[in-house]
């Protein structure tokens, strides 16, 4: 009997410790404003999954700080994203997290400037985000990063002539228009073709490309729908090209795995080969954590929501410590980052964009994607000619 | 240029045989309740991820999925009229905000789900190029805008040969009438969205065949569909094949003449110019029966 008033008594006593230094972490409210629903819903809830991977990461490594998430859908509409940002504001948050699309992002990042809050996305390329004088806006990833990945692999490519196919979303027209500028000073002959977003028969453009522009390479600029429609136009026209190359979403182990017959030897933007190897202790605890929280593969969206998440949950910890939070600590210790992370190194400049940014180009080969640009970060060659027919 | 115009003029009517098939099913109950569904467009994406729940889920080629769509997207359907059929009062206008609210329900149904991921089929033999002549498509294409024409010619021969096909037209063109010549309007009102029903769940099927599927396309094709609708003028299967073939022909032909850019603009340009011109649709009359 006496032995087990003991064990109750030192039960009693661990207890009291373990809540004494759950006591002792304070609590950060992070805001977190993504499209959940709606038609960005897919890449929000990607971007989701790495913040959540990221708070999960941060609260088992810091015993004195602990990051509080708070999630509103902005329903991938810009009135809806101001509104989720001025709700998470009122609930007492000290940053905002997240985003999706540059029409989202501006008017959102608009609302928190106003509140004083600072806003953190890998969401919104478009390069009236940082010039607009945003004081509190940050962004790990921007068009030139996207676009130098591109006209670096076209170069070591020597490719003499593209087609640029991109879609009138302000991001794409945007990263379009830059990546025709860059390769015609370059003297590479291009033909740009804009299509609706609302386009789902390419035929007619492919068949431009095919009998008119006669181009060596295809550069598309869209989204995943966009280029299974291409792709899928090309399959079927079979124009005389040497390769297909796009941006973001498209060299993903999802779309190696959902659309098996078009993805071969297409190139896309990739951050890490797949199956994806972490050589960095931040890479395998993101790894961990994410392979157990989703039982699946990381994927870019999701390691872009790790990075910017753990570049503002340090800061704002940082600021805590320096007892700044209310007094703009966090934009301050955000100005002052200068971390390596999963897409290499970031530090920002005056206007919030990331100095560093620069892409990789990974192909689809077989089951793999191989990352084939920059040669410095390589994995294999690319298979060049290659066509996915 | 020729070969890249009769490839636009291709492109454009089998695009034009697919926004049939979306645009029959609200056409039909427009034409029978002058009820716009606008949860339409979603009807057809629920049997598309329907499709794609049987390719990936069983292993089986979309097409086998068309029985279980008939099933789930009629008995939706149903649900739909039931629900529109409550509403007492002004029913053109309140079954607007009620479909597009049940249309709001539907996606957000789709999303938890089949989650916010694009889908399309996988199926090499519905990707395949069919190449006739000048001509290219997919098989899925050409398939499809067979069905499409094939369910045109059943929906046409069954509202004008069979008993409940002229039931629907009675009712639409007379309610109290039809009433008093032993016809019960709510049964055949409800038949009329069964049918819709059953159009919807093949358009789905042939737009995951062919196309490219998310859960916030369901407005898209309901737009669409009422833009055809109304330029057949209400009620006109005909009109229905014709004004969607005008429309695909001149999406295609502006992507090759100009530019993709312009292509939804130009779309709306036709649509209203028709309007102006023909304020019944191509194919409405003024007091029209049946």
């Amino acid at each position: 009997m006496k032995n087990t008033y003991r064990r109750i008594g030192l039960a009693a006593l661990v207890a009291c410790g373990l809540g004494l230094s759950a006591a002792q972490a304070d609590e950060l409210l992070v805001g977190v404003e993504l499209p959940l629903t709606g038609t960005l819903a897919r890449v929000g809830a990607g971007m989701n999954e790495g913040i959540m991977v990221a708070a999960d990461v941060f609260n088992k490594t810091n015993t004195k700080h602990q990051v509080k998430i708070i999630t509103v859908d902005n329903e991938s509409a810009p009135a809806k994203a101001i509104a989720a940002v001025e709700k998470l504001a009122s609930q007492g948050v000290l940053a905002i997290d997240g985003g999706y699309g540059s029409n989202n992002i501006a008017p959102a990042s608009d609302a928190a400037n106003k509140l004083g809050l600072v806003y953190v996305t890998s969401g919104g390329v478009d390069d009236s985000l940082v010039n607009s004088g945003r004081k509190n806006f940050f962004r790990i990833n921007n068009s030139a990063g996207y676009q130098k990945a591109m006209v670096g692999l076209l170069s070591d490519l020597k490719v003499k002539s593209v087609s640029i196919l991109y879609s009138t979303k302000e991001a794409t027209s945007g990263l379009a228009h830059d990546l025709e500028k860059t390769l015609t000073s370059k003297g590479v002959t291009v033909v740009a073709h804009a299509f609706d977003p609302a386009i789902t028969d390419f035929k007619p453009i492919i068949n431009k490309v095919k009998l008119q522009d006669k181009s060596e390479v295809i550069a598309m600029v869209g989204y995943e729908n966009d280029y299974v429609g291409i792709l899928r136009a090309a399959r079927v026209l079979k124009p005389s090209v040497k390769a297909l190359v796009g941006v973001w979403s498209l060299a993903t182990p999802k779309m190696a795995a959902d659309f098996p017959d078009l993805m071969p030897n297409v190139y896309g933007t990739a951050v890490l080969p797949f199956p994806a190897e972490f050589k960095t202790t931040e890479g395998k605890s993101f790894n961990e954590a994410y392979q157990r929280i989703y039982k699946k593969e990381p994927d870019y969206l999701g390691q872009f929501g790790y990075v910017q998440s753990m570049l503002l949950f340090n800061a704002i910890a940082r600021a805590a410590d320096k007892g700044t939070l209310k007094k703009d600590g966090v934009a301050e210790e955000m100005r002052k980052t200068d971390s390596e992370t999963l897409i290499g190194r970031v530090q920002f400049s005056s206007n919030g964009d990331n100095l560093n940014f620069s892409h990789r180009m990974g192909q689809h080969q077989g089951n793999k994607i191989v990352i084939v640009w920059p040669q410095a970060d390589a994995t294999g060659k690319a298979n060049f000619p290659g066509v996915p027919w | 240029m020729t070969e890249l115009i009769l490839q636009a003029l291709y492109s454009g009517v089998l695009q034009g045989g697919s926004y049939a098939l979306i645009a029959l099913g609200l056409a039909l109950v427009f034409g029978a309740m002058k009820v716009i569904n606008l949860a339409h467009g979603e009807l057809v994406l629920l049997s598309a991820y329907i499709a794609y729940s049987v390719e990936f889920g069983l292993g089986w080629n979309p097409i086998f999925a068309i029985p279980i769509s008939l099933v789930v997207v009629c008995l939706t359907s149903m649900m739909v009229y039931f629900v529109v059929g409550r509403i007492k009062k002004d029913r053109e206008i309140n079954s607007l905000i009620l479909t597009y609210g049940i249309g709001v329900i539907l996606t957000n149904v789709i999303l938890l789900i089949w989650k916010a991921d694009v889908r399309s089929t996988g199926s090499t033999w519905m990707q395949e190029a069919m190449v006739v002549g000048p001509f290219y498509s997919m098989r899925s294409e050409v398939l499809f805008f067979v069905v499409s024409l094939v369910m045109m010619g059943a929906l046409w021969w069954w509202l004008s040969r069979s008993w409940y096909g002229r039931a629907v037209r009675a009712v639409s063109s007379n309610r109290d009438a039809a009433k008093l010549m032993g016809i019960d309007p709510g049964y055949t009102e409800l038949v009329s969205f069964v049918v819709a029903g059953i159009l919807a769940a093949v358009a789905g099927v042939a737009l995951y065949s062919y196309g490219v599927v998310s859960p916030a396309y369901g407005s898209v094709l309901t737009v669409k569909a009422f833009i055809i609708t109304v330029l057949a003028g209400i009620g006109s299967i005909p009109g229905v094949l014709i004004g969607a073939l005008l429309l695909g022909v001149a999406e295609a032909l502006t992507v090759t003449l100009a530019s993709s850019a312009l292509q939804e603009l130009v779309g709306m340009g036709l649509f209203l110019l028709v309007l102006f011109v023909m304020p019944n649709g191509l194919f409405g009359a003024k007091g029209r029966r049946g």
